[in-house]
Order: C-alpha cells, then sequence, then structure tokens
C-alpha cells in the first residue's frame, strides 16, 4: 500500500476524484450522463494528443508541430473521402502515414542536423500548416461518409461511454507497455535522461529520436482523425489549439522536461484534470477565455513543482549518501 | 591590429545584401509592379513590422532563450493604447510611453519569473503567452478600437519620400541604429551578450547575469509593444486578433529574421543590421512570391522551408564560428 | 598463445596541427594490473580512444591475443572484451541498477516484452563478483558514488570484458572506498582473467597495486611497459615531466607581522562547509590543499557570494561584510577568482581576446551613457596581453582558437587588468604546458610580492609546496589542519598527507 502512495499518479488520481466530486457537489449536472459523455469525448483526443508530446518529451525534445500535423491528416483523410471517393478504411491507413511521414521528417532532420526540435518542429509546423492551407485554400470539407459520423457520435450501449475513447485507451495501454516493457521504449528514456551515458551504452541516437517522432507523428495523425469523426467536418483549423494542451498534461503528470522522466498514466490523469476544470469553467459559466490563462497558470505551476520534486530528491540523496 | 572593412565581404551580412539586391532585381523584371510605388510602400510597412518583431525576439535569443508571448505582449500592448486612446481619452504621446510601459512590465515578468526560477524561457513564454492573452481577451471582451485618434491613424497611411516609403519603416530603421550604437559602443550591451554566450563565465566575472537577462525581457517587451504600435497605426485599429490566434502569427517573421541573419540560437551572438536585412529579405521574397501567384496559402509553406533551411545555416555557421575560419 | 593480451606497436595519430601520437607502444600482460601515466596532453587518452575502438591510428598496429585485429568502432572492442569505465559515471540514475547492468541486451519473454524477472537473476551474478550486496531492483540515483561505479565494473564484466580500462578511478572516491576497489580490482584479476589499464595521476596508487607501467610524454613512450619494481617515485615523475620535479625555493620570507586583509571566523555554508577558519595576510599567498570532493572550489564560491554563507563571519580589512554576488566581490571588495574550469566558467569560447580580456573592466572604463570602443578597451588591456605574452596573431582571434596555455592566461590577464586585491586562483597549471606552467608559477610569485594577496586551491602537491606561504589541508567541507610552509618537500607533504588521512 505504501508503494501506491510513491507512484506519481497516486495524487493525481486523488486530485481527479476530489475534483470531479466537489464540483458534482455543487453542480449535480456535472455527472449527469451528458456531461460525462462529454467529458469523455474530449478526453478522447486530448489523451493522444499528450501522449504524441509526451513521447517526445521523454527524450527531452519538444514537438510544436503535433498540431500542425494533425491538422493536415485530418483534411487528408476528409479530403481523401470527399473528393476521391477513398474508402474509409484506405483513408485512415494513408492519414496514418502521412502522420508517421511527417513525424519521420521532423526525426530525421533533428537527429541529422543537431539542431534542437524547437526550431525545426517550428519550422515544419510553418511548412504543414502550409501544406494544409494550400490544399484547402482555408474551405472546410464538408462530405464526411455516414460511416465516419455516426462512429463519432455513437456511445457504448446505454452508457455515457463513447465509441470514440475506446481507441485511445487502448493506445494508451499500448504506449504504457511501450514506455515500461520495451527496449526501444526504454532505451529512448535512457536516452532522455543522458544523451551521454546512452551513446555510450551502443544505444543509436538516430533511431531513438526518428522512431520517437514517428510515433508523434502517428499519434498527432489518429487525434486528427477522431476530431474529424467528432466533428463530422474536416477543417484547416484542427490542431491549432493542441499546443498547450500537449504540454499541459504531461508536465502536470510529472514530466520533467529536459528528458527521461514521463509517466503514461499520470499523463492521462493530467488530461483528465485539464479536461475536468475546463468543463467546469464552462459548466459554472466562467469566461472560456479563462481556460487559456488556467491553463498556462497550470503549466507554470506544474513545471515549477516537478523541479522542486526532483531537487529535494537529489538534496535528499546527498545527504543519504554522505553518510 | 584591425582590419574589419575588407572582411566585410566575407560576413553574413553582406551576403544578405547581395541576395537581397538580387532577388530586388529578379522580381522586379520578373513580376508586374513589384517596383510601384503602391507596392513599395506596402512593403516599407510590411518591413518595418517585422524588423521591429525580428528585433523583439533577437534581444531574447541572445540570451539563449524564446520569447514565445511576443506576440501576445505585443497585442496586449496595443489593445491597452487603444483603451487609452479612445476610452479614457489619454492623449497620443502619453498613450504611446504607456504602451510602451506595458509591453515592458509584460517583458519584465517574463524574465523575472525565467531567472528567478530557473524554468526555460520557453515554457515561461509558452504560459504567458496563454495567460496575457486570456486577460486581454476576457478584459476587452475581444472588442477592437476602431475610432482610435486620427493623428495617430494618420502617421500609419502617411508617405514620404515621393510617397514611396511610410515613415513606419524610418521609425524601424532607427531603432536599428539605436540597438546598434547599444550593442556596439556601451558596456551595457557588451554585458548583455557576454552574460548570452557564457553565463556561469560571465558571472564569475562580475556580470549580475539574471539582470542582464531580465533586461533582455524587458526590451524584448518594449520592441514588441513598439511593433504593436506600428501596426495599430497601419491597420488604423487595436484589434485583437491582430496577431493571430495567442500572438503565434508573429512568432515565424520574429524568428525568421534574427536567424537569416546571423544570430545565434544558442546565445551570445547577434547582429542587429543582419536582424534587420533579414526581415527585409523574408518580406520581398513573401511579396514577390505573392505578385507572381504563387497562392497566399503556400506562402506559408515557403516560409517554413526558408526557417529550415536558415537554422541549417544557423548550425554550419556555428559550427565555422568555433572552428577555424579566422578573420584577422 | 601471446603473454600479452592486448599490444600496441608504434601507433601514430595525428589530429589537425597537432601530433598526438609519435610510434607510441603499449603492452598488457596477461592477468596484470598496467599503469597508463603522462601529463595532461601527453597522448594517454588518444592511446585509450584507440584501444577502446573510438579513433583509428593512422599507423602502427593492435594485437589481441597475439593476433593483428582491426577495430573500427566502440562495438568491434567490446566484442573483443575491452570494455572501459570512464572518470564520470555513465549509469542512467532514474533506471535500476539491474537495467543499467544489462541495458544492451536486455533479456525478454516469448512476447518481445523485458523480462525483468530474468534480469534480476542475471544481474545479481555480476554484482556478488563485485562484491555489491544490493537489490537489482533499486534504483541507481540511491548509490553512492562509489557503489555506481562498482556497478559499472560489473557490467563491464557482464559483456565479457577481458581488458578492462579504467580512467582515474579514485577522483570520486574516499580514501576507503579506493582501498575497496583496489581489493576487489585484484579479485577480478585473479579470480575472473580480467587484466587492467589503470589511468591515474596519482603515483601513490601506482605503487600500491599497479605490476607495470607505460609513461607518455608529447605523444611518445618515455618507457613502455616497465616493471614497477624497478622504479621509484622520483625515476617516474623524471620520466613523465622530463626532468625532476622542480620545487621553486621562492624567495619570499613569511612575514611575522600580521596584516590580515581577509578572515574567515567560524563561517558555515549552504554547501556544507562547517568551522572554517582563515587569516589572509597582504601579499600573502595561501594554498587550500585537498582531495576532490574536499570543497575548496565550494568555499571560494560561496566567498565570492555565487553560493551562500550561512553562519559566521567573512571580514575584510578589518570590517565584517557580506558578499552577495561576484559583482559586489569584484566592484566592492576587487575579490577576482580564477575559474579551474577555463572553458566553461572561464572564458567564452566564441568570443574574441579583446571582449574576453575587458570583460572585468568595461563598467570601469566607459565614458557618459556607458560609451566603449574597441579601441578603448585596447588601450587598457593591451598590457596585460603583452605582459603575459599570449601568442595570437591579433586582438580580435577568437578565443578558442587558442591553444590551452594561452587560453589560461586570458583568463588571468583579465584579472589582472581588473586590479584586485584579493585573487583566488583554481587549478591554474592543469593541462597546461610545461613552460607556460612555470611562467605561471613565477608571475603569481610576483603578484604576491607587488600586493596582491593570493589564495591557491591546487591539487599539484609540488606546486602548492612551491608556490604557497602556508597551506590549509581541506577535507570533508571542514578544515583539518594548517601547515606553515618552508618549502621542503618531504617534510611538508607528509604533513600534509598526514591531516589527509585523519
Amino acid at each position: 500500500m505504501a508503494t501506491l502512495f510513491k507512484k506519481d499518479w497516486f495524487g493525481l488520481l486523488i486530485v481527479v476524484i476530489v475534483s470531479g466530486l466537489a464540483i458534482a457537489a455543487v453542480k449535480p449536472a456535472f455527472l449527469s450522463h451528458f456531461n460525462l459523455y462529454v467529458l469523455m469525448v474530449s478526453t478522447s483526443y486530448m489523451l493522444i494528443i499528450a501522449l504524441a508530446q509526451m513521447i517526445i518529451i521523454a527524450i527531452g525534445q519538444m514537438n510544436l508541430s503535433v498540431g500542425a500535423i494533425g491538422g493536415l491528416v485530418a483534411i487528408s483523410f476528409s479530403g481523401l473521402m470527399e473528393v476521391h471517393q477513398i474508402s474509409v478504411p484506405v483513408a485512415v491507413l494513408i492519414g496514418l502515414v502521412i502522420g508517421m511521414m511527417c513525424g519521420f521528417l521532423n526525426g530525421y532532420i533533428t537527429a541529422k542536423s543537431g539542431i534542437s526540435a524547437f526550431i525545426i518542429t517550428l519550422a515544419t509546423l510553418y511548412i504543414f500548416k502550409g501544406i494544409n492551407l494550400g490544399i484547402t485554400e482555408a474551405e472546410p470539407f464538408y462530405n464526411i461518409p455516414e460511416t465516419v459520423k455516426n462512429f463519432g457520435n455513437a456511445k457504448l450501449g446505454n452508457t455515457p461511454i463513447p465509441f470514440l475513447i475506446v481507441i485511445p485507451i487502448i493506445i494508451t495501454f499500448l504506449m504504457w507497455v511501450f514506455m515500461n516493457r520495451t527496449e526501444t521504449g526504454r532505451h529512448m528514456l535512457a536516452y532522455g535522461n543522458s544523451v551521454q551515458s546512452a551513446e555510450l551504452i551502443g544505444i543509436s541516437s538516430s533511431k531513438v529520436v526518428i522512431t520517437a517522432h514517428v510515433i508523434s507523428g502517428f499519434l498527432a495523425a489518429t487525434a486528427g482523425i477522431l476530431v474529424v469523426c467528432r466533428l463530422q467536418l474536416g477543417t484547416p483549423n484542427i490542431g491549432d489549439s493542441w499546443l498547450l494542451p500537449s504540454f499541459a498534461a504531461p508536465v502536470i503528470g510529472g514530466a520533467i522536461l529536459a528528458g527521461g522522466k514521463v509517466d503514461v498514466i499520470a499523463t492521462a490523469l493530467g488530461v483528465l484534470i485539464v479536461v475536468i476544470i475546463s468543463q467546469a469553467l464552462v459548466i459554472f459559466k466562467i469566461d472560456p477565455f479563462f481556460v487559456q490563462i488556467f491553463l498556462g497558470v497550470m503549466i507554470l505551476l506544474a513545471v515549477l513543482v516537478n523541479r522542486y520534486r526532483e531537487y529535494k530528491q537529489e538534496a535528499l540523496r546527498k545527504i543519504f549518501n554522505s553518510e | 591590429m584591425n582590419k574589419k572593412i575588407p572582411n566585410f565581404i566575407f560576413t553574413n551580412q553582406f551576403g544578405l545584401l547581395c541576395l537581397v539586391l538580387i532577388f530586388i532585381v529578379i522580381f522586379s523584371t520578373v513580376t508586374d509592379g513589384f517596383t510601384s510605388r503602391f507596392n513599395i510602400f506596402a512593403l516599407s510597412r510590411v518591413i518595418a513590422i517585422d524588423i521591429m518583431i525580428g528585433l523583439a525576439m533577437m534581444v531574447v535569443i541572445l540570451t539563449g532563450g524564446l520569447n514565445l508571448a511576443l506576440g501576445a505582449i505585443g497585442v496586449c500592448a496595443a489593445m491597452f493604447g487603444g483603451w487609452c486612446m479612445e476610452v479614457l481619452e489619454i492623449p497620443i504621446i502619453p498613450s504611446i510611453f504607456l504602451m510602451l510601459g506595458m509591453g515592458s512590465f509584460l517583458g519584465w515578468i517574463n524574465g523575472f519569473i525565467t531567472v528567478k526560477t530557473g524554468v526555460h524561457s520557453f515554457i515561461v513564454t509558452l504560459a504567458t503567452m496563454s495567460i496575457y492573452f486570456g486577460f486581454m481577451t476576457m478584459l476587452t471582451e475581444a472588442e477592437a478600437f476602431r475610432r482610435l485618434p486620427e493623428l495617430f491613424t494618420d502617421f500609419g497611411s502617411a508617405k514620404l519620400f515621393n510617397k514611396y516609403i511610410s515613415p513606419l519603416l524610418l521609425v524601424s530603421v532607427a531603432t536599428c541604429f539605436v540597438l546598434f550604437y547599444v550593442f556596439r559602443f556601451t558596456d551595457i550591451g557588451r554585458k548583455l551578450i557576454a552574460a548570452g554566450a557564457n553565463p556561469e563565465a560571465a558571472e564569475l566575472s562580475g556580470i549580475s547575469v539574471n539582470t542582464m537577462f531580465i533586461y533582455c525581457h524587458i526590451l524584448s517587451g518594449f520592441l514588441g509593444a513598439l511593433a504593436a504600435i506600428l501596426l495599430t497605426t497601419r491597420i488604423g485599429a487595436a484589434i485583437p486578433s491582430m496577431a493571430g490566434q495567442l500572438g503565434m502569427d508573429w512568432l515565424l517573421p520574429a524568428f525568421l529574421a534574427p536567424v537569416i541573419g546571423g544570430t545565434l540560437l544558442s546565445g551570445g551572438k547577434l547582429s542587429v543590421f543582419g536582424t534587420m536585412l533579414g526581415a527585409v529579405l523574408v518580406t520581398l521574397l513573401t511579396n514577390g512570391l505573392y505578385l507572381l501567384d504563387v497562392g497566399e496559402f503556400w506562402i506559408r509553406f515557403f516560409l517554413g522551408i526558408i526557417l529550415l533551411l536558415a537554422v541549417l545555416l544557423d548550425r554550419t555557421r556555428e559550427y565555422f564560428t568555433l572552428k577555424n575560419v579566422i578573420v584577422s | 598463445m601471446s603473454e600479452f593480451c592486448l599490444e600496441i606497436s608504434s601507433a601514430n595519430k595525428s589530429f589537425p596541427g597537432v601530433k598526438a601520437l609519435d610510434q607510441a607502444s603499449f603492452r598488457l600482460r596477461k592477468g596484470s594490473i598496467h599503469a597508463l601515466l603522462g601529463e595532461n596532453g601527453a597522448g594517454k587518452s588518444t592511446l585509450i580512444k584507440i584501444i577502446t575502438g573510438v579513433h583509428k591510428q593512422d599507423s602502427g598496429k593492435l594485437f589481441i591475443n597475439g593476433k593483428e585485429e582491426t577495430l573500427n568502432n566502440p562495438n568491434d572492442a567490446t566484442k573483443f572484451g575491452i570494455s572501459v569505465v570512464h572518470q564520470e559515471r555513465n549509469l542512467i540514475r532514474r533506471f535500476s541498477v539491474g537495467e543499467n547492468l544489462m541495458l544492451n541486451n536486455l533479456p525478454k519473454t516469448a512476447l518481445g516484452l523485458i523480462d525483468y524477472d530474468e534480469i534480476t537473476i542475471k544481474s545479481k551474478k555480476w554484482l556478488e563478483i563485485m562484491d555489491l550486496d544490493i537489490d537489482p531492483k533499486t534504483v541507481v540515483s540511491e548509490l553512492t558514488v562509489a557503489k555506481m561505479q562498482l556497478c559499472e565494473i560489473a557490467k563491464a564484466l557482464s559483456l565479457r570484458a577481458k581488458i578492462l580500462l579504467l580512467d582515474e578511478p579514485t577522483s570520486s572516491l574516499s580514501p576507503q572506498e579506493s582501498e575497496n576497489l583496489f581489493a576487489l580490482l585484484k579479485k577480478i584479476v585473479r579470480d575472473e582473467g580480467v587484466s587492467i589499464v589503470f589511468v591515474s595521476h596519482k603515483l601513490e596508487e601506482v605503487f600500491n597495486i599497479c605490476d607495470d607501467v607505460t609513461v607518455l610524454r608529447d605523444g611518445e613512450n618515455a618507457c613502455t611497459s616497465e616493471d614497477i619494481k624497478n622504479l621509484d617515485r622520483q625515476k617516474l615523475v623524471r620520466l613523465m615531466i622530463g626532468r625532476d620535479e622542480q620545487i621553486v625555493k621562492s624567495a619570499r620570507k613569511i612575514e611575522n607581522a600580521k596584516d590580515i586583509i581577509l578572515a574567515l571566523k567560524n563561517v558555515k555554508t549552504e554547501l556544507g562547509h562547517k568551522n572554517i577558519d582563515l587569516e589572509l595576510n597582504r601579499s600573502e599567498i595561501i594554498g587550500l590543499y585537498g582531495l576532490v570532493g574536499a570543497g575548496r572550489t565550494e568555499l571560494m564560491k560561496c566567498l565570492i557570494g555565487q553560493d551562500k554563507i550561512t553562519g559566521g563571519d567573512v571580514i575584510i580589512n578589518g570590517k565584517k561584510v557580506t558578499i552577495n554576488s561576484p559583482k559586489t566581490a569584484l566592484e566592492k571588495f576587487k575579490i577576482g577568482y580564477i575559474s579551474e574550469d577555463r572553458k566553461k566558467e572561464g572564458l567564452i569560447l566564441i568570443h574574441n581576446v579583446l571582449d574576453n580580456t575587458s570583460i572585468t573592466v568595461w563598467s570601469q572604463i566607459r565614458k557618459a551613457f556607458g560609451f566603449v570602443t574597441d579601441g578603448m578597451i585596447a588601450n587598457k588591456v593591451d598590457s596585460y596581453i603583452r605582459q603575459l605574452e599570449v601568442k595570437t596573431p591579433s586582438n580580435y582571434q577568437l578565443i578558442s582558437n587558442l591553444s590551452g596555455g594561452n587560453q589560461q592566461k586570458i583568463s588571468v590577464a583579465k584579472w589582472l587588468a581588473a586590479g584586485t586585491d584579493i585573487l583566488i586562483i583554481d587549478e591554474p597549471t592543469v593541462g597546461i604546458d610545461i613552460k607556460t606552467k612555470a611562467y605561471l608559477h613565477e608571475l603569481i610569485i610576483k603578484l604576491a610580492d607587488n600586493g596582491t594577496s593570493i589564495i591557491l586551491i591546487s591539487s599539484d602537491m609540488p606546486e602548492m609546496i612551491s608556490l604557497a606561504d602556508k597551506i590549509l589541508v581541506m577535507k570533508d567541507f571542514q578544515v583539518n589542519g594548517i601547515v606553515e610552509n618552508d618549502h621542503d618537500y618531504d617534510a611538508v607533504s607528509s604533513k600534509i598527507m598526514e591531516f589527509i588521512h585523519t
């Protein structure tokens, strides 16, 4: 039981439960069938967006093009179906491949040039967004096949659980397995902890960086496709607002931006916290622009708290070891 | 021994100058209307603002950091000024000072948080970007100020030099000269550069690095506000979306100009006139492509490619600075 | 079968501008511990990099167990059983010991997932060989540095290393931990058939556990695989520096009259110092001697205000003062600090000679509105650059293009230009060529004679005994003892060592 308390995500779980209950106590509608459904829908793509950034934070980098990739795939997905009559499964496949290629571009240039991923993804952000706008000319794709729309709307039986969230949950599980139980995942974290040590051990930096970015691109693509299902449209501004939440959730989940320390479950809980509080703002009729202020403050606080904890642990270790 | 003039030929700035001239020649011959009075005037206004934005980011890149909140600061300053002039009816000159003060203040917050917490300015300004923008939107309820004093808006549409050049450009170029003077001929400018190049060494040599970094952020906010003032006079109104969502529209020109111009992303090395030429080059390219009917939606794509090439160049340049290209 | 498990014959290696190895040879006997010695810049690290496959020699042969081989990369070296344990730790601190040990080659289950139970079982075996009673599931960050190092050795063994290179292995260890390490090294040589290359600056250790010695000097062999029984300290030093150790018996008289410019009374710091008492007289040179980790640099950084002093008094010229930043230290109290790590803390590599030398004086020479030009700067600092005989084609040469010795001279010049009353000099001659080293020693004495009071931090015993008027011996962030220096090497060095070992 004591080990449970020490886990990063336990504290977050408490926060989620307590805040959820507290809000419900004041506004019972918060836990209504409908509201829970809305919460889970938001969580579904937020989760994947957060994981797309989390894996890059794991290797000590940042991916500013998460939203741009998601947006590009979203319009490609819808465009292929509307304009070229491509079947849904094939369109999904092509969309995912596009995402992976975008990720590959990011990873390859970062790995080979040694330039910080921040700047590379800032440039590709504009490149991908540019392609997006070039294709759509700022006009959305409206004709989405019925199957896709239904998928976006369906629920599991009589529960408030949307179909939409099933895939993200599976992906979250797979990511957990990847980061904790696979060699590539562990090598990525090793690299994030210390590039020098990892290279000396014989871990290939290029392989780690490129793989991480490809996965990030894949996840961003998935999120883009899910959003199209949900919105029933392929609009060019999908992804424009992803940057902040993509950082907020992992950071609230205890991630250290220098790399080497991320937690899948804590990130998921971070997503929940962001979604719950955003939703609460709506329910309490607080100005929606406040969400942005809130997100910004949360990021700052979370980063500070994480650093402080690292600092404390390091200090404790010093005292412990000098005995 | 000081043999500086002949070596100008090898510098980055000279290369840029050549590129600018080459593109001017190309676009003048290939397109219709590039050299028209109308176009050059329009260009001069865009260049003026891009130069200012580039300078504002440059001073933070100098510290090895980033100011993602630049656009947000600009918009906040502009809306604040709009409110002062339109609602409080404060006269223009004091309003301008207030706007600059607001920009400096918001920049100070960024700098203060960055140095006191030790968190990288990327994350700090990522957070403050949304905080500033959020507050601004809340307070203004996303309403624009469209009834600004005529004298103010006239400045933006004024035409000088036989109607070719906007006075906005003169403001920007004058700012370049001032900054050049500061960084080359004052002790504080040198200290800022030293602090950015190697904070540990600078600190141990008696420079208060934290103070220097805060100054850089204040200056960045100040210049951002100045850019916003120029933009507001040009538009003729203070509009919350003038820099895009969260002010992010400014980020691309803000990075492109300094990086192309020779300011190292790792900090400690900058070029004021390089930034100026970088802004000119990017605006020229954008304008030329637009006149060539490339389609406005593809411009962003091209700019992204240019940024990519510029940083690859930056990397090569950094490599050679540390290696062996001796200019002596 | 050759009696040598590793042999390098007549290796040459050049880099742009410098010949690192000139016909260098090396022979490692099976089952021996072989010391590789040489001053900084002698070619040791190049030889090590060739052995570990990081570099390839330009010419010359490499033999492993008598057979000629080519190492193209570190992986090749590992395949041949060559492993290296570096000076800095290279474990992933957030991972467990077991995972670190097996990180190259994680055992997997049928599904391709990592088998953590296997990791525990397999790594336990290697930990036991190193007498490490640690649960493999322990997170590395919870171990002491000494234990981390032993884990790295265990890992090398697990990779079937038969040739183990240890680079400055005791630089972060306490004497106890060092003794423990040596016992284990002897054990694995005996029981696991490992041969060891031992790189160290500490001659006492070399005589303690090594069987053979190879000394490199200026890229060449000063001696090759010499049996250690044929050598003593003096002979070894002569081989390393090409002449006898020089103890400069300075003509400085120890003034008995006290003129205390700086005093520390019962000082405590946030970094862990306790009960620090120190008295520095005008024109005096005080030495701070100690092993790595004694807290000397840390103490000086607290003195100049980089880190905090939490208790006790700092007294300058009879008045209690608080120094809260290096800026205050310099501008208010004229205290300067020449850093031990000149590349990271002493110089700005991407700037030129002029900017680096003048960084401390910009505030001094500026005119109205902060106006400062290169010309004004050159006027002020040129004389110091000339005085120190810095070899540079021009004032605008980038610092990164100067040699180590000239770089060090610039990092000194900037403090001369600043005109300090108290100068703290931290390891001034590490990695510096012999000629510059002698020059800097003369300079330090001259400075003191001309009125600057100096605190000298050095781990170089001969240097310390040459220069200091009195020597404070520090250990574990406290002052263990004070030795008055009459420049008699044997007497003074043994008194110092006594204080180190209590």
